[in-house]
């Protein structure tokens, strides 16, 4: 029987302490949930049990020997596995491959793919999960990837499982399956940690809860003695009120598509014969498993993809050069949404290069553009420094912040939107709803893109369904979503 | 303060791979430092020797700077130094060595721009080569380096070649077509004022331009750029010209500052030395004054060192080697992919 203590752990970043003497005990054959704002120190502490951070101060022990601190391989030697939020995985190997490659323990040696996967893929039988030796990670929808990456966990000696924020990409059948796999490992006396960011879920798989805020404990108590409210309080402190829907009265045209196809990066057909209309003060939800031409139709609502049929137009006719002015929140914030390696400024500047009071002739105006940088993180209250931080440093929720503080203070008249809550916690999440809400009423046409139902049914003012490139109504969905 | 030692760091890490090498080399180490030292600072004339190294580097190493922030990886800053020679030579043909002459001023400068101009020209086609055709960069820049090598031997014993026809040389520069020199002694000319000015500028021109800006977002996240709808092809392009610019401007100034006339041995290998400079550098304009500096004194008092001792200037290109191995090593070290809070 395995059991993880965390005993007074400190560590800060910079100036910002993101843990302040933590103390948690995880035990074998339970399911312990972590939850907390963004910025609460989830991350940071799963990283430092992991092996990936150091600690300032502080230990980390498994079953009563401390862990080599900061030593992610030794961790994972020692049993602690961790499944990142944003997966390990090559993209240009194959299933095989990938799994092999978690299980080399020297680099000089000849390799036998087949032998070093084999134990991940005979578990992935017993899970009764479909995995294709053979196929090339990177095309593989996401929830298959996650797969991948818990199988690698799975395929060594692991007695500790640590999931940050799994149910983050997934689809509801998906999280479901994932829930099954948990209570599984559970069963089998597995010590499972598990950060996740939505509360029905933690109550519906967790058997204990730990609240993190500010980088501190504030309870951890056994899954009968806590409800959404209490944790929800513990977590933010008091709940936001939820965003009132103010129905716009005024509908005017907005974007019109008619039977529209576009192709996929490998030439497939990726959305085939789509017709809709967005009017100004509208949001259309696109809902639907990933996967689906999802991505491609935003691509090309924002004017990023080409179509290779049919008519996207605005007020009646084809795009101007300006007209409208296009918002695109990406679904992959790291690789399309901002440059990591770029201060928070630079970042914010993207969606601001129109803009003539920040150009005198060539030059940038630093003065006016760090003002309004300034003026973004305040509003939007991203926990940084100062706007020359990198925005690789940055927690996934405030980077979130800085791609919708961007393009929401364009006032674009047409927005695009991927899974906006995707990783967020509670505060943030009902903040970017509302700022999306507000862009709404303001008269903006929103094409939100959602595979979260709650999120969607929240935003929406109707709901379209994505399958295999197709829209379908709602009626159409229930079916393909399995009732 | 940590910062500090970590930059005092690199000075004494450069300092040991001198003692290093000259000891592998058997010169006697305090002899050799004291005659590089001599050589490269020692008195004026020194530090003018070591201006006038720097100043090609400098600006070569300014070019690599503009196209790998950009994220197009121009290697052929040799190339684009030899053609912009070549284009500078062409124009003296037709403004100097005529029967009507063109004012020296005149000539001066536009010898200059079309040096620029022909680099500039050399490192396009790479780029368009690369956005039209999907040619690799690295590939097609070391390759037009060749190129302009063997054109550079055909203009020197062909069209360009000197009047009497006996070697593979052009005319030299008269003196007033030349570029102003701080003293008759020294060798430092106006090329080291216009490198220093070409930093500035490019600095401002990355940091503070909104057309370098789009540089350096492409060449950071392309994907990100993609998503803005920014052009990256457009960007690389530009990064690209700007990067041939440079390295033709560097020709032009080794051309009118210090050979006064084109051989096959015109580019000693600044196009490449320029790699070291930006990556020594951490691709940053200004502290590429810095890093052009330290290689410009190692050639000035290597210089020296081949003077009075049988080893000769090899000796720098192995310190340099080394320099940069270490640099790169300690960067590759500390970038190591920070871990994420959240």
């Amino acid at each position: 029987m395995a059991t993880l203590i965390v005993d007074n752990v400190f560590k800060r970043f910079g100036g910002v302490a993101a843990l302040e003497a933590v103390s948690v005990e995880f035990r074998s054959g339970e399911i312990h949930a972590v939850l907390g704002e963004n910025g609460a120190g989830k991350s940071t502490l799963m990283n430092v049990m992991s092996g990936f951070v150091r600690p300032d101060r502080g230990t980390v022990l498994l079953n009563g020997t401390s862990i080599p601190l900061g030593i992610a391989f030794a961790c994972k030697q020692m049993g602690i596995e961790m499944i990142h939020q944003h997966f390990t995985l090559t993209p240009a190997f194959s299933v095989e491959e990938n799994l092999a490659l978690a299980r080399l323990d020297r680099l000089a040696t000849t390799i036998d793919t087949k032998a070093l996967a084999g134990k991940a893929l005979a578990i992935a039988k017993s899970l009764e999960w479909e995995v294709d030796p053979s196929a090339r990670t990177g095309q593989l929808p996401v929830g298959v990837q996650q797969r991948i990456e818990i199988l690698k966990a799975l395929s060594g000696e692991a007695e500790v499982l640590i999931f940050d924020e799994p149910t983050a990409v997934l689809s509801p059948s998906e999280v479901e399956d994932l829930f099954r796999v948990l209570r599984r490992l559970r069963d089998e006396g597995k010590c499972l940690i598990l950060i996740a960011h939505k509360l029905s879920e933690v109550l519906g798989v967790a058997d204990w809860v730990t609240v993190l805020r500010n980088g501190r404990v504030v309870a951890t108590a056994p899954r009968d003695e806590v409800d959404s409210d209490k944790l929800a309080f513990w977590m933010v402190g008091q709940m936001p009120d939820r965003a009132s829907r103010s129905d716009s009265k005024e509908r005017v045209d907005g974007l019109t598509v008619r039977s529209l196809s576009i192709k996929g990066d490998r030439g497939e057909a990726s959305v085939s014969n789509a017709t809709f209309e967005i009017r100004q003060g509208e949001i259309l939800g696109f809902g639907g498993v990933d996967g689906n031409g999802q991505v491609e139709l935003a691509e090309t609502l924002a004017q990023i993809r080409k179509h290779s049929s049919g008519a996207v137009l605005w007020c009646g006719r084809p795009f101007g050069s300006d007209l409208p002015r296009i918002g695109y929140v990406p679904q992959d914030r790291q690789t399309d949404g901002l440059a990591l390696r770029m201060s928070i400024r630079d970042n914010m500047l993207v969606s601001a290069l129109h803009r003539p009071s920040f150009w005198s002739g060539p030059l940038i105006r630093a003065k006016q553009v760090g003002a309004w940088v300034d003026s973004l993180i305040d509003r939007f209250s991203i926990k940084a420094e100062s706007g020359s931080d990198l925005t690789g440093k940055l927690s996934g929720g405030n980077q979130q912040k800085v791609i919708v503080s961007r393009i929401l203070d364009d006032e674009p008249g047409l927005l695009v939107v991927l899974n906006p809550g995707r990783g967020l916690d509670i505060k943030a999440t009902e903040y970017v709803y509302d700022v999306l809400l507000a862009a709404r009423d303001r008269g903006a046409a929103i094409a939100l893109f959602s595979t979260d139902l709650d999120e969607l049914y929240s935003l929406s003012d109707r709901v379209l369904f994505m399958l295999r490139g197709q829209l379908v109504d709602a009626t159409g969905a229930s079916a393909m979503l399995g009732g | 303060m940590k910062r500090l030692v970590g930059i005092s760091l690199y000075p004494i890490g450069l300092l040991l791979i001198l003692v290093a090498t000259l000891a592998f080399f058997k010169v006697p180490v305090r002899d050799g430092l004291g005659l590089l030292y001599s050589g490269a600072v020692g008195d004026r004339f020194a530090w003018s020797r070591m201006a006038v190294k720097s100043t090609p580097m400098l600006l070569t190493g300014l070019g690599m700077v503009v196209a790998w922030r950009g994220g197009i990886y121009n290697i052929g800053g040799e190339g684009q130094f030899i053609v912009g020679g070549i284009f500078g030579g062409t124009v003296a043909r037709f403004a100097v060595f005529t029967s009507h002459p063109w004012s020296p001023w005149l000539a001066t400068s536009g010898i200059l721009v079309a040096c620029v101009a022909g680099g500039a020209a050399w490192a396009w086609l790479a780029g368009w080569l690369y956005l039209r055709r999907g040619v690799e960069v690295v590939i097609s820049t070391i390759l037009l380096n060749f190129i302009a090598l063997q054109f550079l031997g055909y203009c020197c014993s062909g069209p360009l070649q000197e009047k009497a026809k006996q070697v593979p040389l052009t005319d030299a520069l008269p003196d007033e077509v030349m570029l102003p020199k701080l003293s008759r002694q020294m060798d430092a000319h106006f090329g080291v004022v216009l490198a220093i000015m070409a930093a500035l500028l490019i600095y401002t021109y990355l940091f503070r331009t909104r057309a370098g800006f789009r540089v350096r977002l492409v060449g950071e996240n392309p994907r990100m750029a993609r998503a803005n709808r920014i052009d990256a092809g457009r960007a690389k392009i530009q990064a690209m010209v700007v990067s041939g610019a440079l390295c033709g401007l560097a020709g032009g100034i080794e051309y009118l500052g210090m050979s006064g006339q084109l051989g096959t041995g015109f580019s000693q290998q600044w196009g490449f030395l320029g790699i070291p400079v930006a990556l020594l550098g951490g691709l940053h304009p200004l502290a590429c004054i810095l890093s052009a500096s330290v290689f410009g004194a190692l050639l000035a008092g290597a210089e020296n060192l081949a003077r009075y001792t049988p080893t000769g200037s090899t000796l720098v290109y192995v310190i340099q080697a080394v320099a940069v191995l270490g640099y790169v090593g300690i960067k590759a070290y500390r970038d190591r992919l920070p871990a994420v809070e959240a």
